[in-house]
């Protein structure tokens, strides 16, 4: 009896739908920059890249600052990857930024994403049941996700070790584009928490 | 005097290093004696002692952060360990979870000075350390620290630090005293950990701290519920997972308790092997049992009533029906028996019927009657009441001298059906007794199979002479279980072997050693022959030992909650059993039957 009630519990908390590796991910809607409203089902037939960011978090800013996701961004999206930056702080929190200051932020960084997202209801972030700052998932094709979790293998490094890190998305649209099975396709994820 | 005292200052003053503030944290190295001692172990610390509202973070962070790191800068001889980390602090944030620290924290390490270590000049010890310290906001830090202690031939406990480090120490997690004992097992979207306390523990309250992310979903409740003499506590499977969820490995902590760690694997549901699968298992077991030693004589002479009568016996339909009848009520049986023994709180498995002295005796004695039948020296009919109580009767015959006897595939088969309960288990038990009464009854039904049988003669009489043989045998073997089960404990025979407890395999993982365990008892003959044809060989001694693999025998000859815990934990409820235990993996069961080639491979794997 105790274990049929354990085994409910789980179950039923299991329900939640949480994006995991292997499944269809799941649909949002949010605004861009512009405030016009972007689908995940408008990029499909093309790999997606989703990337958690936060320009108040050092991870990320490590990341930009030394060019490593722009120079990322631009490589893939030369090659028809679709990156969507979404930005889940919550509105009530402090480090929240308005679409002109997110703008502005990417501009001076060179990020080349396809487009920026306001989730300031962080519905998208609990969706995807994005953790931290740098958070990144890959969608195929089909709509299936094929990687989730950390940007690379390395979580404090220099910039010189940055460059030396196993970049997961990379390794993961690189394999998923030559028509192989992703080989690290579910990693943890490091950073800051996100700000709900 | 003076110079006394002005010693002594600069004794304590030296076992410092200045403390390194940054806005949030104010950090330095500590030492808990006042010098070194060459060759001695010392226990140092990095203090951190955050702002009010700031944390820093465990070894394993939880949804995010990054856990505290120490690279030491150590002159020449001396060795370090990894960071002893005290039980953290379940830090929400927002619908996230960390696990780490506020307030002030000691992160003790382990330093060994090297032995040769000349005394006079103090020495110092540099370490760079890394942290990330949030309260909304996070920063990741870098900070230079440096400890200089003088060296001597004693030292006593440092006169600020000595007592904190102490106090750290104690109340680092440890694991888990004697008369604590946990299980973890594979549930829907998780696993469950059984926690059975020593008597007079009463836990309100508990939580487990994996020490790897990607595993248990850190924000997830817990719900710790009661279970017998003990309780269960379910972890809920990260949302994201990452890599299997095949050991429960972390912290257990509860208010009524100490801290303990821990290291299980979690066994496997059985739902997952598929009700189908364990079905069509058992049924193969069920045919393999008619050419198990214990059967194969009894049978074959039945099987050979037929070639007497010939074709001309026409279908024996009715006889194949009732014998197989015989053979599933049996079955069922032994299920239902069991089952209502372990309701009762038995910790049994199978072959249970033969851990008590008596039934061990009465099929002895059973075996016997049969053998003298076999040798012509006691003539009785088996069907005593009549034909079609006795074909009925020789289907439960044939089970009573099965049960020795474990067929391969019929071990993980059972382990499902005692593990399960409720029809699944009935349905196995068919299968298995499908399996076993299907020859028999084939050669009853067609008459046309029985034309292969050779025909009859004078050389019928001298085979079954020649099958008493393994009937007597099986009579001696009996009569040395009755002997190993109600005389005293005999010493070990075998010095390669030792004993088996849960504890010595743990005590071997954590000294790296891995080890072999034979789950066997005497009443099991596959196990006998197993340890004979392939365990006891020097080969196979010399590969173990080749290999530094600690031997460890888990004798289930008579009743042993302890050891039908371990086998229900591996999936098995039966022997043999044959696991390799190698540290940082999970336990590798081998096949029933054993060669030399498989145990290699696994060894080597």
């Amino acid at each position: 009896m105790k274990r049929l009630a354990i085994a409910l519990v789980l179950a039923a908390a299991t329900t939640a739908q949480a994006a995991t590796v292997g499944k269809p991910a799941p649909e949002f809607t949010a605004p861009d920059l512009q405030g016009q409203p972007v689908k995940l089902s408008d990029y499909k037939g093309k790999y997606v890249v989703l990337e958690w960011t936060n320009p108040e978090c050092p991870y990320v800013r490590r990341h930009y600052n030394s060019g490593n996701m722009p120079a990322l961004q631009k490589e893939l999206g030369a090659k028809d990857v679709v990156w969507l930056a979404v930005n889940s702080t919550n509105q009530s929190s402090g480090e929240f930024k308005t679409p002109q200051e997110m703008a502005k932020w990417m501009s001076e960084k060179g990020a080349a994403p396809k487009a920026t997202l306001i989730d300031k209801d962080s519905k998208v972030g609990k969706l995807y049941d994005a953790r931290t700052t740098p958070h990144m998932y890959v969608i195929d094709p089909q709509g299936r996700l094929i990687y989730a979790g950390a940007i690379d293998d390395k979580r404090w490094a220099s910039t010189e070790e940055t460059k030396k890190a196993r970049n997961h998305v990379r390794a993961a649209l690189g394999e998923a584009m030559a028509g192989k099975p992703v080989s690290v396709a579910a990693t943890s994820p490091y950073g800051c928490t996100v700000k709900y | 005097m003076r110079f006394v005292l002005l010693l002594f200052l600069f004794f304590t003053l030296s076992a410092t290093g200045a403390p390194v503030r940054t806005p949030q944290i104010e950090a330095e190295l500590i030492a808990e004696r006042d010098a070194l001692v060459p060759g001695e172990p010392i226990t140092v610390a990095l203090r951190l002692a955050m702002i009010p509202g700031w944390h820093t973070y465990w070894r394993n962070p939880g949804d995010s952060g990054e856990p505290t790191r120490i690279e030491w800068r150590l002159p020449a001889g001396f060795a370090a360990g990894e960071i002893e980390w005290p039980v953290p602090q379940r830090i929400p944030v927002g619908p996230l979870m960390n696990f780490g620290y506020e307030g002030e924290v000691l992160l003790l390490t382990r330093l060994v000075p090297p032995a040769d270590l000349v005394a006079g000049r103090p020495v110092t010890v540099r370490a760079r350390a890394h942290w990330l310290v949030c309260e909304v906001h996070c920063i990741p830090e870098d900070v230079e620290l440096s400890l200089t202690l003088p060296v001597a031939s004693r030292a006593g406990p440092h006169a600020r630090w000595g007592k904190p480090i102490a106090a750290a120490r104690a109340q680092l997690p440890v694991p888990a005293p004697e008369g604590w004992r946990f299980d973890a097992r594979s549930e829907d979207g998780g696993a469950s950990l059984a926690i059975a306390p020593p008597r007079g523990v009463d836990l309100k309250e508990a939580f487990f701290l994996p020490y790897e992310q990607g595993k248990v979903e850190p924000a997830a409740p817990q719900t710790l519920a009661r279970e017998g003499d003990g309780y269960r506590l379910a972890l809920r499977a990260a949302a994201q997972p990452v890599g299997p969820f095949e050991r429960a490995s972390g912290v257990l902590v509860s208010p009524q308790g100490p801290a303990l760690a821990i290291d299980v694997p979690i066994a496997a549901r059985f739902a997952d092997l598929g009700l189908v699968l364990a079905l069509a298992l058992a049924f193969a077991g069920g045919l393999l049992l008619n050419l198990m030693p214990c059967v194969l004589p009894v049978l074959s002479i039945k099987a050979l009533g037929f070639a007497a009568a010939g074709e001309a016996g026409g279908s024996r339909l009715k006889e194949g029906l009732l014998y197989s009848a015989g053979v599933l009520v049996s079955f069922w049986l032994l299920a239902a028996l069991l089952a209502a023994l372990r309701a009762g709180g038995a910790q049994l498995g199978w072959g249970f019927q033969l851990q008590s002295p008596v039934a061990v005796a009465l099929l002895a004695a059973l075996f016997l009657v049969l053998a003298l039948n076999l040798s012509g020296l006691f003539e009785f009919r088996l069907s005593v009441a009549g034909r079609p109580a006795g074909e009925f009767l020789s289907g439960v015959l044939a089970v009573v001298i099965a049960s020795p006897c474990t067929a391969p595939f019929m071990g993980v088969a059972l382990g499902y059906a005692v593990l399960e309960s409720g029809w699944r288990a009935f349905l196995v038990f068919t299968a298995l007794g499908v399996g076993m009464a299907l020859p028999y009854a084939a050669l009853a039904w067609f008459p046309g199979w029985r034309r292969h049988l050779p025909r009859p003669g004078a050389w019928m009489l001298r085979l079954k002479r020649w099958l008493a043989v393994p009937l007597y045998a099986t009579v001696i073997w009996l009569a040395w279980v009755f002997a190993q089960q109600v005389g005293p404990a005999a010493p070990a025979h075998d010095a390669s072997w030792e004993p088996y407890s849960a504890e010595k395999v743990a005590s071997l993982a954590a000294a790296g050693r891995p080890s072999f365990v034979d789950f066997t008892a005497a009443w099991c003959v596959t196990c006998q022959v197993n340890e004979r044809v392939v365990l006891a060989r020097e080969d196979v001694l010399e590969d173990f030992r080749a290999r530094g693999v600690a031997l460890l025998r888990a004798d289930w000859t008579r009743r042993d909650p302890e050891i039908a815990r371990a086998l229900a934990a591996l999936g098995r409820s039966g022997v043999p059993a044959y696991v390799l235990y190698k540290p940082g993996r999970p336990p590798l069961v081998l096949p029933e039957l054993l060669t030399r080639e498989r145990l290699l491979a696994a060894l080597d794997g």
